[in-house]
């Protein structure tokens, strides 16, 4: 079942002032889809990212996980909430515990879990992230390289077995290799049937990973729709202050010169469409 | 500015623990005055310890570093260093102490004890040259990510730099906050003469440099223009670090059987080679 989104508001008040930083948000999403939300800094992202598993209470409107209210007042409230798992920017930054198994169990812990399965999950989800158990487990989180502290932070919401997994920014600060690293690790549980929300600034992991995407602007859900339909509208994003992805910025291009490059500009695909036209000598082209 | 080399570093090795292993081993390097290099390696490979190295916030286990011909180690110098090599680090939240953009700029003058009467005209001077003039009297943590980096900026350019050290400055920023402190930072390189080191993860940002260092496992693993070090595509991968886009979609032609150069960094590149290789595909 769906998160659905239903004229979702938030206002924040600070002394005798409000802004508005989410405004009549409809939106849906897809059992097991990967949606990514983009916009520019003070759009309003993380403070959705914060609605889907009820951290926020809306000013106006609803959240509904399975049809149900996750705001409403109930004994499933908090069971609702668990199904939702959020990761914060810089997540490595809320690390505490002495050892890497008591971090990725003190989720699982908080929900009440048989040692048993707590154990289970935790053995589970450091898999699910690439971090060898017996090797990591009984380690300082501190002492481990940055790359590897978010995947322990990743592992900590993994653990709890959420069906959506909520990202915020989670590549910021990573270098390449652990960064590609970390994109796998989504990729695959997406393919596994976890839906995922990505926040992203990065177009071009936006491009890779996303089937569909949302375009927050002031508060207001301003676009959305599949990745490539989004990605050729260049104007309108440019006039928000985002960027597209290289991929679409050739491919765009080289089809106003005269070339007709398809599909969802994925590398591959650009590379097979340029070297035949290339090597058809421009023939349907020219 | 003299002659001599802006930054030299030579033989030069560190560790932070006396048991630790070499977190640099036997690095030299010699930047000239007025050069912009584009410092990459993956996290653990020594850019940010050769960084503090370079304006005398570490020092030396072995070997030496010199800025404008200042030995680091040298105690009587320490300050002058720092004056003429500027460090600006990846959390534009960690560095700044005023509560408003005005005086947190003053406060490194009245540090490196610049006569009062002088400086109203310098402060003045470095937030023009950073686009923050119209900021100075806000308050620092009300700016923007971007913002809040160039005020860092002015406050080192206050204390007139011949050198500005960029650890990850970008890092925290959103696309539009990189682009503004790039630019700012371009801007002073081309127009004051500012020898920059910019250590970076984005490989779009190193391609504008007019060198570019890759560290590993605390040596220099390879040094040349972007286009050197880009178009080594397998050398980058084994140093755990990426392409730029357009240079990804290159090797992937070459796997093709398209004889493009190996040199493409940007789209613009991308389009020239392939309307050099088939003219008659493209109609402009």
């Amino acid at each position: 079942m769906p998160i659905v989104l239903e004229q979702l508001s938030h206002l924040y008040r600070s002394g005798p002032s409000t802004t508005t930083a989410l405004e009549d948000i409809n939106l849906t999403i897809e059992d097991g889809e990967l949606l990514a939300l983009i916009g520019h800094t003070g759009s309003g992202k993380s403070t959705l990212a914060q609605h889907l598993n009820g951290l926020l209470q809306p000013s106006a409107g609803r959240v509904l996980l399975d049809g149900q209210d996750i705001n409403q007042q109930g004994a499933h409230r908090r069971a609702l909430r668990f199904q939702v798992g959020l990761v914060f920017q810089y997540p490595e930054h809320q690390l505490f515990e002495e050892t890497v198994y008591k971090d990725i169990a003190f989720g699982p812990k908080n929900m009440g879990l048989e040692a048993e399965e707590m154990d289970r999950r935790v053995r589970s989800a450091m898999e699910l992230v690439g971090l060898p158990f017996d090797e990591m487990q009984g380690r300082s989180p501190f002492e481990l390289s940055g790359g590897q502290m978010r995947r322990v932070a990743l592992a900590g919401v993994l653990a709890m077995q959420p069906r959506v997994l909520v990202l915020d920014e989670p590549t910021a600060g990573l270098d390449p290799s652990a960064r590609d690293y970390l994109l796998g690790d989504i990729q695959r549980l997406n393919d596994q049937g976890t839906t995922v929300v990505l926040i992203s600034h990065a177009m071009d992991e936006v491009a890779r990973l996303a089937t569909r995407v949302a375009v927050l602007e002031r508060g207001r859900l301003v676009m959305e729709g599949p990745t490539t339909d989004i990605f050729t509208q260049q104007e309108r994003l440019n006039a928000m202050g985002l960027d597209i992805p290289e991929s679409y910025k050739l491919a765009r291009r080289l089809n106003e010169a005269g070339l007709d490059l398809h599909g969802h500009y994925a590398m591959d695909e650009l590379a097979d469409q340029i070297a035949q036209a290339i090597k058809g000598g421009g023939g349907d082209a020219a | 500015m003299s002659d001599q080399p802006h930054l030299q570093v030579k033989d030069l090795s560190y560790r932070y623990e006396p048991e630790a292993p070499l977190a640099l081993d036997g690095v030299s390097l010699v930047v000239p005055h007025g050069q912009f290099v584009a410092v990459l390696g993956h996290n653990g490979s020594g850019k940010s310890t050769l960084a503090k190295l370079l304006n005398g916030l570490f020092l030396p286990t072995e070997g030496q570093v010199t800025v404008s011909g200042m030995d680091t180690r040298d105690d009587g110098k320490v300050w002058d260093i720092r004056r003429t090599a500027g460090m600006v680090f990846q959390n534009p939240d960690n560095q700044l102490v005023a509560t408003r953009v005005y005086d947190d700029v003053a406060f490194g003058l009245e540090n490196i004890g610049v006569p009062s009467e002088e400086m109203p005209a310098r402060i003045d001077e470095a937030l023009k040259l950073t686009g923050m003039l119209e900021f100075a009297d806000r308050a620092p943590h009300l700016l923007s990510g971007g913002q809040k980096q160039r005020v860092a900026i002015a406050g080192i350019l206050a204390m007139h730099p011949e050198a500005l050290i960029l650890d990850e400055a970008t890092a925290m920023l959103d696309p539009r906050g990189r682009k503004e402190v790039l630019d700012t930072v371009q801007r002073l390189n081309r127009e004051q003469g500012i020898t920059v080191v910019w250590i970076t993860h984005f490989m779009q940002e190193a391609a504008t440099a007019q060198r570019v260092l890759v560290m590993d496992h605390g040596k220099i693993a390879m040094d040349g223009t972007p286009r050197q070090v880009f178009s080594q595509v397998e050398r980058l991968r084994a140093l755990r670090l990426d392409v730029p886009p357009m240079t990804h979609l290159a090797q992937l032609l070459r796997q093709r059987g398209v004889d493009i150069g190996m040199d493409v960094l940007s789209v613009d590149d991308m389009v020239k080679e392939v309307k050099r290789l088939c003219p008659s595909c493209l109609n402009s």
